[in-house]
């Protein structure tokens, strides 16, 4: 009984404040704000968001609210958050802009630019394996079995930044080059990847390789520009990587001196 | 430079402005998503999903909208609000699964725990180098110029990542009550005096 009455109400309240959509209180602006929507109404709430420029006003004003209470929240992230999330981000495809359309279009509709933020605010999957799409974008004009390849490759390189133990290291070559690594020593693995890699001079290739003390190099595959790459079965004694120019198909050992080495001490790899 | 500006030169692509970004923003990101969590390992482990998200769809922030900040804040909300809840339901099912023959066997052993401590067995809150500054005094302040009600109603919400609905069975009060007492401890929150621009 009272259960109706209250409906009841929201829905007088809904036709007094002239809303069109039935179902849809105005009142759930705030819990919206707060987050405090199961997904469902927080669903009907942003399409009712669409058609409501007063609700849309009033979100933006709560924002400016649920904005302080997140700041006094503050606290200094760990110190190894910082690389790690920079190594990441040379490894990881933006989304492109998407064109904007004439404002005057945007202001007499309203909605796109809305209905992009709002997409990204409620896009549920996780940013790492967000990575991997990214890194898809370059694969979307390639076959089909290249792209099964490319897909599966980055779901290996968010496997690799997800682990608790990941780490992150850098280090600068010659001629600007630069080699960014995120490792895991549990895994035996690390996203590797390349900046200012020059296209080798005719007909060769970057190739990477892990050197250890006392072993010969192993060649972890030929590198393609800054596309990042995955190394597989690293040795826990593993002292670095390193790039060096090699015959277009590769060689079996590095034939010339690395144009940029990284030690892999810092992520928890070599003695 | 502030967020505003550094946002769109990261949609470009201007890893350097990222690196600004991140100086700017990381601490509130991780502070909030923390808040929300408790546990170390996940918030840094949202913290980390939201900043590269940042990257990754910067493009999308429409000054229009609103602030930077908040474009930012909103987003590692949602993110730490997603997983505190699907950390609840999961624990939810693992509670109906264990379920009658070990209330039945606490039940004989001694009195049952309180409600609250068996639904939710909360970490205790570990001391934290605190960042927030003024920012934190002024909300503190303000906050408990809030009624009780209010003041639960917010931080039920908003810190700790419950659903209006859960909040108003929490505090024993019809949906539309919790939804006022909300919206009355926002309000007294922006009104409250001496808040920063």
């Amino acid at each position: 009984m009272r259960h109706t009455g209250i409906r009841l109400f929201d829905r007088v309240r809904e036709y007094a404040g002239g809303l069109r959509i039935g179902r849809t209180p105005h009142s759930l602006a705030v819990p919206y704000a707060l987050d405090a929507l199961d997904p469902d109404e927080t669903r009907r709430f942003e399409r009712h968001l669409e058609t409501c420029p007063r609700c849309t006003d009033e979100v933006r004003a709560l924002a400016a609210d649920t904005v302080r209470l997140a700041r006094a929240a503050s606290v200094p992230a760990p110190p190894d958050l910082r690389e790690r999330i920079l190594t990441a981000v040379r490894a990881t495809e933006q989304e492109a802009p998407e064109p904007v359309p004439d404002a005057g279009a945007r202001n007499a509709r309203g909605t796109p630019a809305r209905a992009r933020v709002l997409v990204a605010l409620t896009a549920s999957a996780a940013a790492l394996a967000l990575v991997a799409a990214g890194f898809l974008a370059f694969a979307l004009v390639r076959t089909d079995d290249r792209l099964d390849e490319e897909r599966a490759m980055a779901r290996e390189i968010a496997h690799v930044l997800a682990a608790p133990d990941a780490r992150a290291a850098d280090a600068r070559g010659v001629r600007g080059c630069g080699l960014g690594v995120v490792a895991s020593r549990s895994l035996r693995q690390a996203v590797v990847t390349a900046t200012g890699l020059e296209g080798p001079p005719g007909g060769r290739a970057h190739q990477l390789w892990e050197l250890r003390a006392g072993a010969a190099p192993r060649s972890l595959g030929l590198l393609d520009g800054e596309t990042p790459v995955v190394a597989d079965d690293l040795g826990a004694r593993a002292g670095s990587l390193a790039v060096t120019v090699e015959p277009a198909r590769g060689s079996g050992r590095p034939t010339t001196a690395p144009v940029v080495q990284l030690t892999l001490e810092s992520v928890g790899f070599g003695e | 430079m502030e967020a505003d500006e550094l946002l769109p030169l990261v949609a470009r692509g201007d890893q350097k402005a990222f690196e600004d970004l991140y100086g700017l923003v990381s601490g509130p990101v991780y502070g909030l998503v923390r808040r929300v969590l408790r546990d170390r390992a996940q918030s840094e482990e949202v913290a980390q999903e939201v900043l590269l998200e940042l990257w990754r769809t910067a493009a999308r922030f429409d000054p229009a909208r609103g602030t930077a900040l908040a474009w930012i804040l909103t987003l590692a909300h949602r993110r730490a609000v997603d997983r505190v809840r699907g950390a609840r339901a999961a624990g939810e099912r693992e509670r109906h699964a264990v379920g009658e023959r070990e209330r039945r066997a606490a039940e004989r052993a001694g009195p049952p725990a309180s409600d609250q401590a068996a639904e939710e067995p909360e970490e205790p809150e570990e001391p934290e180098e605190a960042e927030g500054g003024p920012e934190r005094e002024w909300v503190r302040r303000c906050l408990e110029r809030l009624t009780d009600l209010q003041h639960q109603a917010v931080t039920l919400a908003y810190y700790d990542g419950y659903t209006y609905r859960e909040v108003a069975r929490r505090l024993s009060l019809p949906l539309g009550t919790v939804k006022t007492r909300m919206r009355d401890g926002l309000t007294r929150l922006r009104d409250c005096p001496g808040a920063a621009a």
